[in-house]
């Protein structure tokens, strides 16, 4: 950041070199402020190209660490809300609210169902997702071995 | 009831506290069912299933409250032998198989049931698909031989059902220790695409559009067409597709897709149910592994009940069902799996990631089984 202000700097500097004669005060100051919030601009623009290396690094760390939770995943304990703190209203002292289930409640009422939905995400009208499974089949590559 | 056994909250992994109760011996209460749902306690085709593994026991205890939101299950003895079930229509046979499969090798006499009702539906695997994936994957544990059977005499879609299914299984006093951790290449495609009550072009029509998909991949696709007629093709009309993907060390990857139920839900195309069937088989192989997301349970639980020997196998993501099996299966058999990542190397174009599952069987013997 340090350098994009130098830099303004060095315009605004120019600027008021190149018009010396008519210039007014407040018209350079504009500029100047022009100048300023595109600069601020490019560099807003440009922010989130700062450290990509760092983000992936990080976003790869952090995959990276939650892949040996697996085992934490499935057998650690569960966080359990506790079902005696069921927040339900009373109504008049007689009446209880009965709220939509909570997620909890939901899943354990939930139907008995193995099939397992595929990602959302995946998009196998994309080429890239055809090819990310080419290997798969005795048509892709074989590894050296075999 | 003084002891209540092991106590679970709510009707979901209804099966699973059945099935593994009944294998452990282990008695389970179940409470809440539904408690605070509109229509409380147990459904109809809860009940149907708790009447199948009354048939199948001998000397089982069940006791229901009133409002049928507590279950008590003592279970019996597996008794196994020919049996006949009317299954609820609710939920496919596939519901009930799914049950069975996991009981029929540890009976006293090899089972032999014949069970009614809905042979495909949207929600449970179809009878096609377990017949495809599952038989195969029995077959890997050392449950082979003749008396290991899955037809389909009659096809019943929803919501009338008039579905047929013949089911038998031989039994084994012990199961195979298993090492599945290679699930090589895909070398064929196979698939059934199967209609009722409408027009056989329809089979046809997804055929086609399902090669559409698969054919950049494979050239080996053969899908079966499979019309049923007149006391055979069930009460309403419907049709689907099962596919499979066979590798090269015979793991057996499966989808499919049915036709929602006449007058519910949009109207299917056979064309896009093709497409979206052959794009669903396309994300089980992304998922990939020696066996696919809906058998996952069925070889954990044998590789829990095998011998006392290391086994492996290599599944890909494991699904929410599998998870809550897991912890079942700690629950009732006091085994933990021991859960590897493995990474696919960033060059190799092989899906996504796979988790290795490693344990020791519980060295479970069929007792029960009669000596000849």
């Amino acid at each position: 950041e340090e350098e994009s202000e130098g830099e303004t700097d060095k315009w605004g500097q120019e600027d008021k070199g190149l018009s010396p004669a008519r210039g007014g005060r407040r018209r350079k100051k504009e500029e100047e402020e022009e100048e300023d919030e595109e600069t601020e601009v490019s560099a807003g623009a440009l922010q989130w190209k700062q450290g990509l290396a760092q983000k992936a690094a990080e976003a790869f760390l952090r995959q990276q660490s939650a892949t040996p939770n697996l085992r934490k995943l499935v057998y650690g304990t569960v966080v359990q809300d506790e079902e005696d703190n069921d927040d339900e209203e009373e109504l008049g002292g007689l009446f209880r609210v009965s709220r939509p289930e909570k997620s909890k409640r939901e899943r354990a009422d939930a139907m008995d169902c193995s099939r397992f939905a595929p990602d959302t995400s995946h998009d196998w009208d994309q080429e890239e997702m055809l090819a990310s499974i080419r290997d798969c089949f005795v048509t892709g590559a074989w590894e050296g071995d075999k | 009831m003084a002891n209540k056994g092991l106590v679970y909250d709510g009707c979901n992994f209804f099966r699973q506290r059945l099935v593994l109760s009944l294998l452990s011996g282990k008695k389970i209460t179940i409470r809440n069912i539904r408690s605070k749902d509109d229509n409380p306690g147990l459904r109809d085709f809860e009940a149907s299933l708790i009447r199948l593994m009354d048939k199948i026991t001998n000397g089982t205890r069940i006791e229901i409250n009133q409002t049928g939101t507590v279950l008590f299950f003592q279970p019996g003895l597996l008794y196994g032998g020919s049996v006949e079930h009317e299954c609820n229509s609710q939920r496919s046979v596939g519901f009930y198989l799914e049950a069975l499969l996991m009981l029929a090798p540890f009976m006293k006499n090899p089972l032999r049931a014949v069970l009614k009702g809905v042979t495909n539906d949207q929600m449970d695997p179809s009878v096609d698909t377990l017949k495809a994936t599952s038989i195969p994957l029995m077959k890997k544990f050392g449950l082979d031989g003749e008396g290991l059977e899955l037809k389909i005499v009659k096809r019943g879609m929803p919501p009338g059902g008039g579905g047929e299914v013949l089911f038998s299984c031989p039994v084994r006093r012990t199961i195979r220790p298993v090492q599945l951790t290679d699930p090589g290449k895909i070398k064929r495609i196979r698939g059934t695409a199967y209609s009722v009550r409408v027009s056989p072009q329809m089979a046809n029509r997804i055929v086609d559009s399902a090669r559409s998909v698969l054919n950049k991949f494979i050239p080996d696709i053969y899908i079966y067409t499979d019309h049923m007629k007149g006391a055979n093709a069930g009460k309403s009309p419907g049709f689907g597709l099962s596919l499979v993907a066979e590798t090269t060390q015979g793991a057996f990857l499966g989808a499919e897709l049915v036709s929602s139920p006449q007058g519910q839900g949009d109207v299917v195309l056979p064309e896009d149910l093709g497409r979206n069937c052959a794009k669903l088989l396309l994300e089980e192989v992304y998922r990939g592994g020696c066996v696919d997301s809906a058998n996952q349970s069925l070889s954990l639980l044998y590789m829990t009940l095998g011998q006392q020997d290391v086994s492996k196998t290599l599944l890909g993501p494991l699904s929410p069902y599998t998870i809550e099996f897991l912890r079942h299966i700690r629950d009732f058999f006091q085994i933990m799996f021991k859960m590897e990542t493995q990474k696919q190397a960033e060059e190799t174009q092989k899906g996504g990631d796979k988790v290795l599952m490693t344990c020791v069987g519980a060295g479970y013997t069929n007792l029960s089984k009669t000596l000849k």
